[in-house]
């Protein structure tokens, strides 16, 4: 069972820089089996490089992404590929190929050009500052443990 | 003499000397802005009295551009008029801020991050503020490397903007909503380029522009993969490089990189021909279906230009030569008013520049805005005259307020050359080069003065010239076509360049080294990066410091083309061009109205508002770009 993790996100943005993160930090965990990916780039590039490699049984995507929740809190959900209208999508194109990355482009935008395997899992962390810096707050940075085996735990048949 | 409007003459040796006798002379009379319409309610009167079409339109987001612009217009739904235009900048770049205080070298790193496309540019444009302020310069294989990087970002950033921007609002999709006579004169209508692009009604053509189905599209995002893949080659990752260091490149180049990046490069020549047959077809259809389009997005050909490709045997990063250098480069500085180029000194590019924050939101910074009091620079290092609004002199001290049509309403500054607003891009790039006289040898590019030649080497087809004429209107259909040219200009640049890096491998010794070695300075020293991004302009000005940066002003195109009013009254490029686009669209009610003219308007410039990146401090909120979306977050697992 091939897995590819991929971190979503931008450096040097505390909370926000947790997917960039993650790949750094369970790069030294991948396997034959489970590879990592720094997904700092766009999701047109993403979804071109998956439409070039052997298909992956499962892909598991990590980002901090702001949705009102408490902050620290971790939410893991299968992915379940419904697409917005053929309108937004086209906008999210525009997005992406501008430099804009962020988890809800990279799943709509390579779900639209379907380069996505059935299995997604998503890791999503609530953020608690993404000002310009580095380091996370306490709240998440405490979480780090968690959120790391939720991921790897994903990566298992 | 090419300045009317600053307070600068010359001596009979042509140096730029303050002119003798003025008192205080970068002072200006601020001159108010009009007063928004529905401010005015006599006017609001008169104008509904007249009819009762006067809508308010505003464009917030404008999407399908880069980053964060809103734009608001009042127009006239009878007459097709647009009656007032606001451009504003709706996020805060803060880099400025950011690199107070850091080694010179992390603004290579943090800068390439104010733009997802032109993370490169920016990364490049800072190494050569650094080479300036360092006193050091790239072996030539180091500036020929850059080249390639520079050309490759162009490559993958002109498609982008025909293909998957600008393109689609001239797709079938969009044609038959807003305008659907014009579709059915596009499907009896045959190209003038079928024999190069494959098509032979317009409308086939227009239905390839669909976006996410149609043939053109869907190229389009296959040759920005092309474009990186070539880019990553010597930059190791894009957007943002990790090999672009001051002094040159910080990598190794050898025979089978060239060749990687020369399979890539020539495979441009073909499809940078399709482009132009493709863009020439929809200017002459849309031309033919009703002149009046020609004067969408029209504006003054007023026009700034750096220049960039350095030229590798001339290239010494000094302020003092960069006249030289500068018209040394593939493309030549310069700066064109009403379309005739009043200089290719570099120098004089610089030193006409200047930025207004009366409508932005942030602080006038000479302390009682009438720029007399000391400041930093009243000259450059080559002592030419410096306004205390020049870069140099500029602090970013950011002032969120509420929006005022009339007071601020944009975080974009004002920049002027020489007082005038101007616009920047590809096309300035081509039309600089255009009218170069004594243009650089090379073997590709040919400028007559009234055109630009590019002799294309063959690759699937044969071997051809492809001559881009100074157009004698200008408008939106004028800087997309500009620009589908210039992915011919990029490519055969890139080519000459490919070839100069074969030689340079060929030949070995310190040419042939990539990067030069080089200390931080400890003293005061300043330097400035003068380049351009795909979308034109950007220049970075560095201040270091006991080895820190002291001040860093980031100035890129879109800061000078959707620039708010300047404080003597004119627009910004944007706001200009869209007051000056005849409403064209086939609307019935006013609530069918989609505003298709203005946004083709505004997109024809490519704008690129960089801001991805945010900050916060104390009472200065900073809005930032927050992308909601919770599709399939249905939670399974919640901890």
């Amino acid at each position: 069972m091939r897995v590819l993790v991929c971190g979503v996100g931008y450096r040097f943005l505390r909370d926000g820089a947790l997917g960039p993160y993650m790949s750094d930090t369970l790069s030294a965990r991948a396997t034959e089996r489970v590879e990592v990916e720094d997904l700092g780039y766009h999701p047109v590039g993403f979804t071109q490089n998956l439409q070039e490699r052997p298909d992956y049984d499962r892909i598991v995507f990590v980002a901090a992404v702001d949705r009102g929740r408490a902050p620290g809190t971790i939410k893991a959900y299968r992915y379940d590929h419904c697409l917005p209208s053929s309108k937004e999508v086209q906008e999210r194109v525009g997005d992406s190929v501008t430099g804009s990355i962020s988890l809800d482009n990279l799943l709509i935008v390579s779900e639209a050009f379907k380069a996505l395997p059935d299995d997604v899992w998503v890791v999503e962390v609530e953020p608690a500052d993404e000002t310009w810096g580095e380091g996370f707050s306490p709240i998440v940075e405490a979480k780090l443990p968690e959120i790391t085996e939720t991921i790897w735990n994903l990566t298992k048949p | 003499m090419c300045f009317k409007n600053l307070p600068i003459e010359f001596d009979s040796q042509g140096n730029a000397t303050l002119k003798q006798g003025v008192a205080n002379p970068y002072t200006y009379t601020e001159t108010p802005a009009p007063t928004p319409i529905e401010d005015d309610p006599e006017r609001m009167r008169e104008l509904f009295a007249r009819n009762g079409a006067i809508r308010r339109v505003d464009f917030d987001p404008v999407t399908r551009v880069a980053g964060a612009l809103a734009f608001h217009t009042v127009v006239d739904l009878d007459s097709r008029e647009v009656l007032e235009t606001a451009s504003m900048a709706t996020l805060f770049r803060g880099y400025e801020v950011i690199l107070q205080g850091r080694d010179p070298r992390d603004a290579i790193n943090i800068s390439s991050r104010a733009c997802g496309v032109c993370g490169g540019v920016h990364a490049t444009t800072s190494a050569l503020a650094c080479e300036m302020a360092f006193g050091i310069s790239p072996p030539p294989m180091g500036v020929v490397a850059r080249n390639l990087l520079l050309s490759t970002e162009y490559l993958y950033d002109h498609p982008i903007h025909l293909s998957l921007l600008a393109g689609p609002d001239f797709s079938e999709e969009a044609v038959r909503e807003t305008n659907p006579e014009i579709w059915t004169r596009a499907e009896n209508t045959r190209t003038q380029g079928r024999e190069v692009h494959g098509y032979e009604f317009m409308s086939e053509l227009m239905t390839d522009l669909t976006p996410l189905t149609g043939k053109l599209y869907l190229e389009g995002l296959y040759y920005t993969r092309l474009a990186r893949e070539a880019y990553v080659l010597i930059g190791g990752k894009y957007p943002h490089p990790h090999t672009v260091v001051p002094g040159g490149v910080s990598t190794t180049i050898d025979p089978s990189d060239l060749n990687e990046i020369m399979l890539r490069v020539v495979k441009y020549f073909d499809y940078g021909r399709k482009t132009v047959a493709i863009w020439n077809d929809i200017a002459e259809f849309f031309y033919d279906v009703n002149p009046k389009y020609k004067d969408i997005g029209t504006r003054p050909k007023n026009m700034v230009e750096p220049g960039q490709w350095d030229d590798p045997f001339a290239y010494d990063a000094s302020y003092e030569n960069c006249d030289d250098w500068g018209r040394r480069r593939w493309a030549t500085p310069g700066v064109l008013v009403d379309g005739e180029l009043v200089t290719t000194s570099l120098q004089m590019v610089n030193a006409g520049v200047e930025e207004f924050v009366e409508h932005a939101f942030y602080e006038e910074w000479t302390g009682n805005g009438s720029g007399n009091e000391y400041y930093k620079f009243p000259t450059d290092p080559a002592g030419n005259p410096l306004s205390p609004y020049h870069p140099w002199n500029k602090e970013t001290i950011p002032k969120p307020t509420a929006t005022s049509w009339k007071e601020k309403y944009s975080w974009s500054t004002a920049p002027r050359w020489d007082r005038m607003a101007m616009e920047t891009g590809a096309y300035s790039r081509i039309w600089t080069a255009a009218m170069t006289p004594n243009y650089r040898q090379s073997n590709y590019i040919e400028p007559t003065g009234h055109s630009l030649k590019i002799h294309l080497p063959k690759a699937s087809l044969p071997n051809t010239e492809i001559e881009w004429k100074i157009p004698e209107v200008w408008g939106a259909f004028e800087r997309n076509r500009a620009r589908a040219y210039c992915i011919l200009y990029t490519a055969a640049i890139a080519y000459d360049n490919l070839l100069l890096a074969y030689d340079l491998l060929r030949k070995g010794g310190p040419d042939a080294k990539m990067s030069t070695p080089f200390k931080v300075p400890k003293d005061h020293r300043i330097g400035v990066g003068l380049w351009s991004a795909g979308r034109g302009y950007l220049t970075h000005h560095m201040e270091i410091d006991k080895g820190v940066i002291k001040n860093y002003q980031i100035l890129t195109p879109s800061t000078w083309m959707a620039s708010p009013k300047d404080p003597f009254g004119n627009p910004g490029p944007y706001e200009e061009a869209v007051m000056a686009t005849p409403l064209l669209e086939n609307y019935e009610k006013p609530e069918d109205f989609k505003g298709i003219d203005v946004l083709r308007a505004i997109r024809s410039f490519d704008p690129c508002m960089p801001c991805t990146t945010h900050i916060h401090s104390d009472d200065r909120t900073i809005t930032r770009e927050i992308i909601s979306c919770a599709c399939g977050a249905t939670g399974d697992h919640e901890h």
